[in-house]
């Protein structure tokens, strides 16, 4: 890997990880969905600066390129992060759906008070 | 949730209290016809319309009409609209509950023949069927074809035979109603929550109803979607037979 290429990519995930942090900061970004991304852009810049540490693992694996390993580790962490949000979403659509039946109800209830009389869920 | 509260009138001492669930989506041309014929033909059970969000003018046709309504601010669906009705009949001590389509599918009177079965003999869930007898709409070929697929996928799984288990048109006892208050499917919710409730040990049985031809509305099933709905339904009556 060549030094140039070796500074702009730690310049970017440096760029990327202070993007992060300051959404964190200002509150858009909650922090327990952030620290996934803090991790990746840290080990990146690790794997960035130490090129022998990449080395060391690809020959310990038994992969030919390092490349390779980092399509495929990339590709189980992307995997696994769909997987955890498709689980997040579909617990949400659940609240949401509760959220959205507890309202309907309320207001029926607060209708029939204000109103007339005949339903007998009051006593 | 607050499910647990004890309900305020039980089946003991007074009458029965009977709830009609009348879901809606875009029903402003079905929905009168459909409450009026509930007044007129099955007056002894109470109502209510869920609007499901409704873009059309069913709120404003049922506020005119001085119709009782409960109104969803997010649409979601047939599965979370038929549920908030269950959810209502529980904390109102219901002792039964009907679905009945707001599109003019349904007839009110049969919804007396259905709470007589379901009460003298001791059911948890009475099902309209339109197979039984074979009279009145009988929906298409193909869809016909797909009802009888599940009907003998249920068989498969519960031993029990359903011979309309996509109908729309249940009647559920106290107890079932708070188990769908609590849990029930989002989508295409009808064959699967039969399994549940068949799989916990309720009694489900049929009786023969006539059903029209739908005059209003859109089925909620086109084409595009029937590969999805019969992927999704299998998948679910599988799944709801091995739960617990």
């Amino acid at each position: 890997m060549s030094i140039k290429i070796q500074i702009i990519v730690a310049a970017l995930v440096v760029l990327a990880l202070l993007f992060i942090a300051n959404m964190v900061r200002k509150e858009t970004l909650d922090i327990r969905f952030a620290l996934s991304w803090l991790t990746v852009g840290g080990v990146v810049l690790v794997l960035d600066l130490f090129p022998g540490i990449m080395n060391y693992l690809v020959h310990l694996l038994g992969i030919e390129l390092p490349v390779n390993m980092m399509f495929f580790f990339g590709f189980c962490f992307t995997l696994l992060l769909l997987f955890s949000l498709t689980v997040k979403v579909s617990r949400q659509a659940e609240q949401l759906k509760r959220l959205t039946q507890e309202i309907a109800l309320l207001e029926e209830r607060m209708e029939n008070q204000a109103g007339a009389a005949g339903f007998d869920d009051k006593k | 949730m607050s499910n647990t509260a004890k309900p305020v009138t039980g089946a003991k001492g007074g009458a029965v209290k009977k709830l009609v669930i009348i879901p809606a989506y875009n029903e402003q041309g079905g929905i009168e016809r459909t409450v009026r014929d509930i007044m007129e033909h099955a007056p002894d059970f109470d109502y209510v319309v869920i609007n499901d969000c409704s873009t059309d003018q069913t709120l404003e046709v049922c506020q005119k009409n001085g119709f009782h309504v409960i109104n969803l601010p997010v649409n979601l669906g047939i599965g979370g609209g038929v549920q908030t009705g269950y959810a209502y009949a529980w904390r109102n001590g219901y002792d039964i509950a009907v679905q009945f389509d707001g599109d003019g599918q349904h007839n009110a009177k049969y919804l007396g023949a259905m709470a007589d079965r379901l009460l003298s003999k001791n059911l948890d869930m009475v099902i309209g069927s339109r197979y039984i007898k074979k009279e009145g709409f009988q929906s298409t070929g193909l869809r016909r074809l797909g009802i009888r697929y599940f009907t003998a996928l249920i068989k498969l799984v519960t031993g029990k035979k359903i011979t309309d288990p996509t109908s729309g048109m249940r009647m559920a006892g106290r107890d079932v109603i708070g188990l769908y208050a609590k849990n029930y499917p989002k989508d295409y919710p009808e064959p699967e929550s039969v399994v549940a409730i068949i799989k916990k040990g309720r009694q489900v049985d049929e009786i023969p109803v006539q059903m029209n031809a739908r005059e209003e509305g859109v089925s909620s099933i086109s084409p595009r979607k029937s590969v999805y709905y019969m992927i999704k339904v299998s998948l679910a009556i599988l799944i709801a037979a091995v739960r617990r």
